[in-house]
This record gives structure tokens, C-alpha cells and sequence, in this order.
């Protein structure tokens, strides 16, 4: 698993590329802990080119949600599709997460 | 079919992984299939890696094999404390975010992606058998499982 990040002035925005699976999902926790560390408090988290995800990478995405909503920021998630889309559709994570098109469709709401 | 043996251990979740999912690929399982039979495979190998062996180490098998021409069946194998994953209540799926448990999901997410789930306990031994239709690719849906013998939960 890959991540890079790009600061906006609105928002963090952090593209994920491969597998998040439960080795590799501690390393995407990390990097969201220093962009909360660095001060970022929206974060939008691209998974265009994310292909596998478990509950692993998940439970990362939520935990991560409730520490940016507890200080009033927010987790934006975009460019769901394949494999990753239908584990968010089956937990029922696409309802309860702002889940957008593209970043751009995601800075603009904010 | 396909046989392979290794310590419960999260650093050896590829290593069981690639080698079905390259013999799944070499039966010529869409990658759809496939992408599913991983995730049921991993969740089902973390939570025996993470808690049927609390007083020590143990292994888990992992069995491959074509049952018919349209059904595989994983089977996986583990010596550790009694765990029925069919017993398990479904979470809950419809909380807000703060409200809404991290964790819970893995065994979840396995019996969705499974077309049929049994457990059995044997000899000591947690027998969790995945069975995955080649075809139809299934949609997001209900899935039939079978409850298989109840007891006590890890």
C-alpha cells in the first residue's frame, strides 16, 4: 500500500494506491495520526486506486472519523468503486460517511 | 487442491493468501471472485491469528479445493479455543459515525462474501469450511448460511 498526501487549503487530502489489509492498515492510521498531529482537521481520503480493502481498513476509517468529528473536523471520502465500494455498500459505511465523485467534488463542499 | 500450513500469525497473512489466490486465479476465477474469497480468507485468518491461541503459538491449514464445477471450498483449520463464527449477531450497521462500534465487522463481512458458512468443532478442532459458486458473480446481498453447532464465544 501506497499513500501521498497533498495539503489544499481547505483540507489534507491523502490518495491511497493498493491493498489495505490488516498489515498494511496500521500504516494508513499512522500517516492520518501525523496529519492530525500537523494540524489538518479535514481530511479527505481518495481511494481511487485503493483495490482491496478489509474491516482492517475500516475500522482505521472510522476510528479516524470519530477522533476529526470529536474536534470538529471532518474525514471525506472519495472515488469509491470495484471491491472497495461494495465493502463500504455490505457494512454500511457508505451511509454514514460524506462520500464523494472525485476531491475536487469533496473541497467543494467545504 | 491446495494445502498449506503456517503459524497463526498476522506477518503470515500473504503468505497464505497469494498462494490460494494464485491457484484460484490458475482454476480462472474472475478477479471479482477472487478479490471476494481474499477478504473472507484474510478476515477469516485474523481472527484465529488475533484469538484462538491466547496462552501461546499454534498453526492454522487452510484447504483449497474444488467441490464441482461450479463450487470451491476453502477450509480453514485451527487448534485453538472454541469459536463458533456462525454464532456470532450481525453488528450494527446503521449507527452515525460516533455512535457507530470500530470493530466487529470481520466475521461480518466473511459470512457476506461466502455463498454458504459451516463450523464444526472436532477433535479439539475449529473446522470453518467457505464455500464461494464460481458463477453467478453475486451482488451485494442476503447470503445464505448454515448456523452450524453453537457454543460458547471467544
Amino acid at each position: 500500500m501506497e499513500m501521498m498526501v497533498r495539503n489544499e487549503e481547505k483540507a489534507a487530502i491523502i490518495a491511497v494506491t493498493g491493498r489495505m489489509d490488516a498489515v498494511s492498515a496500521p500504516q494508513f492510521d499512522k500517516r492520518l495520526e501525523t496529519l492530525m498531529a500537523e494540524g489538518a482537521t479535514r481530511i479527505i481520503v481518495n481511494f481511487q486506486n485503493l483495490e482491496y480493502i478489509s474491516s482492517a481498513g475500516l475500522q482505521i476509517v472510522l476510528a479516524n472519523a470519530k477522533k476529526l468529528e470529536f474536534i470538529d473536523g471532518e474525514l471525506l471520502l472519495t472515488n469509491l468503486s470495484g471491491a472497495v465500494k461494495e465493502v463500504f455498500e455490505i457494512s454500511g459505511f457508505d451511509t454514514i460517511f460524506q462520500i464523494f465523485d472525485d476531491p475536487d467534488a469533496a473541497l467543494a463542499s467545504l | 487442491m491446495l494445502t498449506i500450513t503456517l503459524p497463526a500469525s498476522l506477518s503470515n497473512l500473504g503468505q497464505f493468501i497469494v498462494p490460494v489466490s494464485n491457484w484460484l486465479k490458475s482454476q480462472g476465477l474472475s478477479r471479482q471472485k477472487i478479490v471476494r474469497i481474499e477478504l473472507a480468507l484474510e478476515e477469516a485468518l485474523v481472527n484465529i491469528s488475533r484469538y484462538a491461541y491466547p496462552q501461546g503459538r499454534g498453526d492454522i491449514e487452510v484447504h483449497c479445493q474444488l467441490l464441482d464445477e461450479n463450487r470451491y471450498l476453502i477450509e480453514i483449520i485451527d487448534s485453538g479455543i472454541f469459536f463458533d463464527v456462525c454464532a456470532l449477531p450481525t453488528p450494527e450497521l446503521k449507527a452515525c459515525v460516533a455512535e457507530r462500534e470500530v470493530g466487529g465487522l470481520g466475521v461480518y463481512l466473511m459470512r457476506k462474501m461466502a455463498d454458504e458458512i459451516t463450523y464444526r468443532r472436532e477433535k479439539d478442532k475449529n473446522i470453518l469450511r467457505l464455500i464461494f459458486q464460481a458463477t453467478p458473480d453475486r451482488n451485494a446481498g442476503a447470503t445464505p448460511f448454515n448456523p452450524g453447532h453453537r457454543g460458547i464465544q471467544r
